[in-house]
């Protein structure tokens, strides 16, 4: 047995060093009939570890779509989706939680933190609910990092919509996740308190070697990114590394959005 | 604005059948019961008009006067018979007995328990047959002393058969007769589940009453004769103190007592239909609140469509009177179900009902429909108005659930509220106000806590959750956050359930304040080792034969052996009862505590009073007051002592001489024993029971056991008290059902967030089941408080009266808490499955 345990793993269309997270021909097709919808049309894409990359496209192009099936909140008609070398897919309910709560980390564009509990509980609430501890040292480099040392007690009304989001981010960040996935994290906030938000995402993957996929319709935010993935009608159609907001506003012309 | 209305009721099909189910269940409740008494009223009115149906006239003695046991009357002579049937007017006369008879079965046990539920009764069998209201089933009349018809409903319970002999228990002794007939009382198998023997007349004189004398006499008129022309003929040649009625009359007054007997029952069960409805008021007030709440944002929008606050406060009203009408008309229907429940809860209690057709009148179908729309509406009334106070601009803004900043107005309202409950409750119980201001000021302490509760529910929340987080980690973190994040909503949900359970605390801790009082009683007044308990209270239910007693008094192994009787007597002009007995003997097993004169020599014309009697009435030693027994006209008594032992030696007390002079039936309640020198408990006992062994109804009893017995009947209350209030309960846990579904699906994208991020579904459950806890916990801790402050009062407020020892049941108490944790957990179950199996990127994305 011994032997052949390196084989299968080697051609698992799966592993591949160095990728976080992976779509293989990930479809998703709403309804049926004439009404039928594609979201997503046979998308295989890697999203490499260490890296940050951005999802853009026309409105209804399926970059929500593609995000949720691959950070396990929605399923796919058909294909697979893979973080790390665990096939999504084939996992349940308590599973794939579990998977969301260790391995990823979210970032919504709105309604990221529980009102309940305050900026450090938030921070932490994956790991407390894993019943871990966090790692100090890590935490505190995490709250440095997005600045809020002195805003741990507060509960999230007592904190600006840039702030809250900032706690989001110390939150995708806390429990070391493989890969943190964001829809536009920044959406909703002011370009300043935006740029703030992205500064942080790209020195979490430069410099605490975070995996980040975000999706995104600002070309500035996505020129925070090492990569960029153009998204149309449910189909990758692009793809842009190294990007300024004037080579992703240029692209993004090209498809007439 | 009322197309809306609709549109928001049929969008929440679920959530208003929900929210009726508080009320439905009350109005049911209030339905059934006068469902129930009406039909029972409306099948005893035929009944007894079917059985006087043949009686013109009857004749018997004039009630001397009236107590808690009914008229008392003397007996008549037998020879009147023949003097009636001697007159033109009358066709036929037969004499009528109804005395104290008791049927023994096969194993020697008393049948029935007429201390406590129906009487147990025997007669003449009336060979007159429209005379009597008996009708032969099977078998034939009586003919000789030992042979008797007895009552279908007895014969069956006991599996009686014609030819069978039996033991029958008489003021003459224990009978041994043949069954030879089984009869029906006008169609039923026993008249409202009393037990009937039925002698020849006899017979009947010679075990129930005495030779010459018997209880009435039916007269049937002759044809043509009018009942009233008849009575009028009668009562020229009866003597004095007689009563002379028409068949008429008899039956009015036979339905008349059934009828008080209903009222008290009715009563007793609409009391708790009204604190089911009470309780259900909260949920409706708070499920509009919630909805409200939640909906503010589409008033808003309505309101800045150009909707005025009227339409807006008319859309919700409009929504509790759809959810009022649901409860009613449902309320009625299931009342219909409810009757027939409590119909065959009394049957287990031993008291049978007649057969009937069910009746629902219209005051049923107006009372329920008023109460459930009422209630529904009068709820929603404050919601409603805040739902118009929303102005329109907030449907621009985001809108902030809780704006619990009331300031002080809130407790000052509450504490203020609270405050004038408990003086009103003060002024019934101590300032002699009776039932009504103590009701009232109960329900005025419910509310005004329920006011103050918004400020009481974080801390004690808090305190109560404090040890979850540690328990249940973020689960538990978040379920003590929860129930304290809106503490308007926790509350009004809490003080539901506190309603419940302040009353269960109350009665509890009443009964155990009872049964302390009593054991201290027994303990400070009883000296002696074995009591022997008939059973029996008061007239017609008949007691030991006093052979019992003599026969223990010759006994070697027992020392003092006396016995106590009790009868209705008027002492003073009031209806009361009158314990006799031989002092002398008495007093070395039962101390009276003396205060005033001595009872040793009691006389003839001499009666003892029980302290607390003289304080009330102001007599003394010395003073004289006028006696009257049923059997004689009224005497002048003096008081020859006063003493302490109300509870064992009864209020007003006389020697044995004085009784049998002026009580027509010889029966002894209760027989006190103490052992003779040297004798141990059980030896002594041993032979008390093989005395006892010709005596079925005789309870031999040691003091624990005697203790506990002069307390049995109060458990079987609490018991029935407990059931009927469990109502209450219930509709306080859907309550908690129903808020915890809306606070859920307000959270929808909360707990959307939470699934995402990692939490599971058994942790997602496990918030909510605490969440549920702790306000169930929060609503048992307010109630125990409130129940114990009641329970306090009266105590305080009776000391006088017997109910000297305040008991907390600690240990009961603490079940009750546990129960609450419990039923929690209970009605979490529903809401916490369907938050467990929301689809998290539905919730996520949901508005
Ligand atoms: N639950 C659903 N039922 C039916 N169709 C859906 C559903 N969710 C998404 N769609 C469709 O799938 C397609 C992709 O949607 P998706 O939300 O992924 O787009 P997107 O790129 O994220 O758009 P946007 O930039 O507006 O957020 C759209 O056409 C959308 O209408
Ligand atoms: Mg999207």
């Amino acid at each position: 047995m011994s032997t052949t345990l390196i084989e299968p793993i080697a051609t698992d269309p799966a592993i591949r060093p160095g990728v976080a997270a992976r779509a293989l021909a990930a479809t998703k097709r709403y309804g049926s009939g004439d009404t039928a919808v594609t979201a997503l049309d046979a998308v295989t894409v890697d999203f490499r570890a260490h890296e940050f990359t951005a999802i853009m496209g026309p409105s209804g192009s399926g970059k929500s779509t593609l995000m949720h099936s691959v950070a396990g909140l929605d399923t796919l008609t058909s294909g697979q989706v893979f973080i790390g070398d665990t096939d999504v897919s084939s996992l349940d309910d308590k599973r794939l939680t579990k998977l969301r709560r260790d391995k990823i980390g979210f970032i919504f564009q709105a309604f990221n933190l529980v009102p309940t509990l305050n900026a450090l509980e938030n921070i932490t609430l994956p790991l407390s609910l894993a019943g871990r501890k966090p790692d100090a040292e890590w935490l505190d480099l995490v709250v440095e990092t997005v600045g809020l040392a002195n805003r741990l007690s507060h509960r999230p009304s007592e904190l600006s919509g840039g702030q809250q989001q900032r706690v989001a981010v110390a939150r995708a960040l806390a429990s070391k996740p493989e890969i943190i996935f964001g829809d536009e994290p920044t959406g909703n906030l002011d370009s300043r308190a935006g740029a703030e938000i992205l500064d942080f995402m790209r020195r979490a993957v430069r410099e605490l070697g975070q995996t980040i996929v975000m999706v995104t319709h600002d070309p500035v935010a996505a020129s925070y990114a090492q990569r960029v993935i153009f998204l149309a009608d449910g189909r990758i159609v692009d793809e842009l590394t190294e990007p300024t907001p004037e080579r992703v506003l240029d692209r993004l012309m090209t498809f007439g959005d | 604005m009322f197309r809306t209305t609709l549109k928001n009721l049929a969008a929440r099909k679920l959530r208003l059948l929900t929210t009726s189910l508080a009320v439905l269940l009350g109005v049911a409740f209030m339905a059934g019961t006068l469902v129930l008494t009406d039909t029972i009223g409306s099948s005893f009115d035929k009944l007894f008009a079917d059985a006087n149906a043949g009686t013109s006239v009857l004749v018997r003695g004039e009630a001397a006067f009236s107590s808690d046991m009914g008229d008392q009357r003397g007996r008549i002579d037998a020879s009147l018979v023949g003097t009636i049937e001697g007159l033109p007017g009358v066709a036929a006369a037969t004499p009528s007995v109804e005395a104290y008879a008791q049927l023994v079965d096969r194993d020697g046990k008393p049948i029935g328990n007429p201390g406590m539920g129906a009487p147990t009764l025997g007669g003449i069998w009336s060979q007159d047959r429209q005379l009597s209201p008996f009708a032969l089933d099977s078998g034939r009349p009586p003919v000789g002393d030992h042979e008797m018809v007895i009552d279908k409903g007895s014969a069956t319970k006991a599996g009686f058969r014609i030819g069978e002999r039996a033991s029958v228990l008489t003021k003459a002794g224990t009978q041994r007769a043949r069954i030879v007939g089984i009869a029906t009382f006008a169609g039923a198998d026993s008249p409202g589940g009393a037990s009937y023997t039925l002698f020849t007349a006899h017979a009947a004189q010679a075990y129930l009453t005495e030779p010459g004398k018997v209880d009435a006499i039916r007269v049937a008129a002759a044809s043509g004769v009018s009942d009233a022309d008849l009575a009028d003929q009668i009562r020229a040649v009866v003597p004095h103190r007689t009563d002379v009625l028409t068949g008429a009359q008899v039956t009015a007054e036979d339905q008349q007592s059934i009828k008080d007997g209903l009222a008290f029952f009715n009563t007793f069960l609409l009391v708790f239909a009204v604190i089911a409805l009470f309780v259900g008021s909260f949920i409706i007030y708070n499920s509009f609140s919630i909805l409200v709440a939640q909906r503010s944002k589409e008033n808003a929008l309505m309101r800045a469509l150009g909707a005025s606050r009227r339409q807006v406060l008319g859309s919700v009203l409009m929504e509790a009177v759809a959810v009022g009408l649901v409860a009613s008309l449902a309320g009625l229907l299931a009342g219909v179900g409810v009757a027939s429940g409590l119909k065959s809860l009394l049957g287990a209690m031993g008291i049978d009902m007649p057969g009937g057709s069910t009746v629902l009148t219209t005051r049923t179908v107006v009372v329920s429909i008023i109460a459930g729309l009422g209630v529904s509406v009068a709820s929603a009334v404050f919601p409603a108005r805040k739902a118009a106070k929303v102005p329109p601009i907030a449907a621009m803004r985001d809108v902030a659930i809780d704006t619990s900043a009331d300031g002080l107005k809130r407790p000052v309202i509450g504490i203020a509220v609270t405050g004038l409950g408990a003086a009103a409750m003060a002024t019934g119980m101590f300032g002699g106000g009776g039932i009504a201001p103590v009701g009232l000021g109960a329900v005025l302490v419910f509310l005004g806590v329920a006011i103050l509760g918004p400020v009481l529910a974080r801390p004690i929340s808090r305190v109560l959750g404090a040890p979850l987080p540690r328990l249940k980690g973020t689960p538990g973190l978040l379920a003590r956050e929860n129930a304290t994040r809106n503490p308007k909503r926790t509350s009004a949900t809490a003080a539901a359930l506190m309603i419940g359970v302040a009353l269960v605390a109350f009665i509890t801790i009443l009964a155990s304040s009872t049964k302390a009082s009593v054991a201290r009683s027994v303990d400070r007044s009883f000296t002696g080792d074995l009591v022997v308990d008939s059973g029996a209270q008061g007239a017609g239910a008949g007691g030991l034969n006093p052979s019992f007693a003599a026969k223990l008094a010759k006994l070697p192994e027992l020392g003092a052996v006396s016995a106590i009787r009790t009868t209705p007597a008027q002492v003073g002009g009031t209806g009361t009862m009158v314990t006799a007995g031989d002092p002398e003997t008495l007093q070395q097993i039962l101390d009276f505590g003396v205060t005033q004169g001595s009872l040793d020599h009691l006389g003839r014309h001499q009666i003892g009073i029980a302290d607390l009697v003289a304080k009330e009435k102001g007599w003394k030693v010395g003073d004289t007051v006028p006696v009257r027994f049923a059997e004689n006209g009224v005497q002048q008594f003096t008081i020859g002592a006063t003493y302490e032992a109300a509870e064992q030696g009864g209020e007003y007390f006389v020697g044995l001489a004085t009784y049998e002079a002026n009580v027509a039936d010889q029966f002894d309640t209760k027989v006190f024993v103490d052992r003779a020198p040297g004798v141990d408990l059980a030896t002594a006992r041993q032979a008390v029971d093989r005395a006892a062994h010709d005596y079925p109804q005789a309870d031999v009893q040691d003091r624990a056991e005697f203790k506990q017995a002069q307390t049995g009947e109060i458990d079987m209350i609490l018991n029935l008290i407990y059931a009927l209030l469990g109502l209450a309960v219930f509709i306080a846990l859907l309550g908690i059902a129903n808020t915890l579904a809306l606070s859920i699906f307000e959270r929808t994208r909360e707990l959307g967030l939470l699934r995402a991020v990692g939490m599971t579904r058994t942790q997602l459950r496990t918030t909510v089941r605490y969440e549920a806890v702790i306000i169930s916990l929060l609503g048992a801790v307010l109630g125990l408080a409130i129940g114990a402050g009641f329970g306090w009062s009266i105590v305080r407020a009776m000391s006088g009266e017997g109910l000297d020892t305040f008991s907390l049941p600690v240990t009961q108490l603490g079940v009750m808490v546990a129960i609450a944790a419990v039923a929690g957990v209970a009605a979490a179950i529903l809401p916490a499955r369907r938050a467990s199996r929301m689809n998290v990127l539905e919730a996520i994305t949901a508005d």
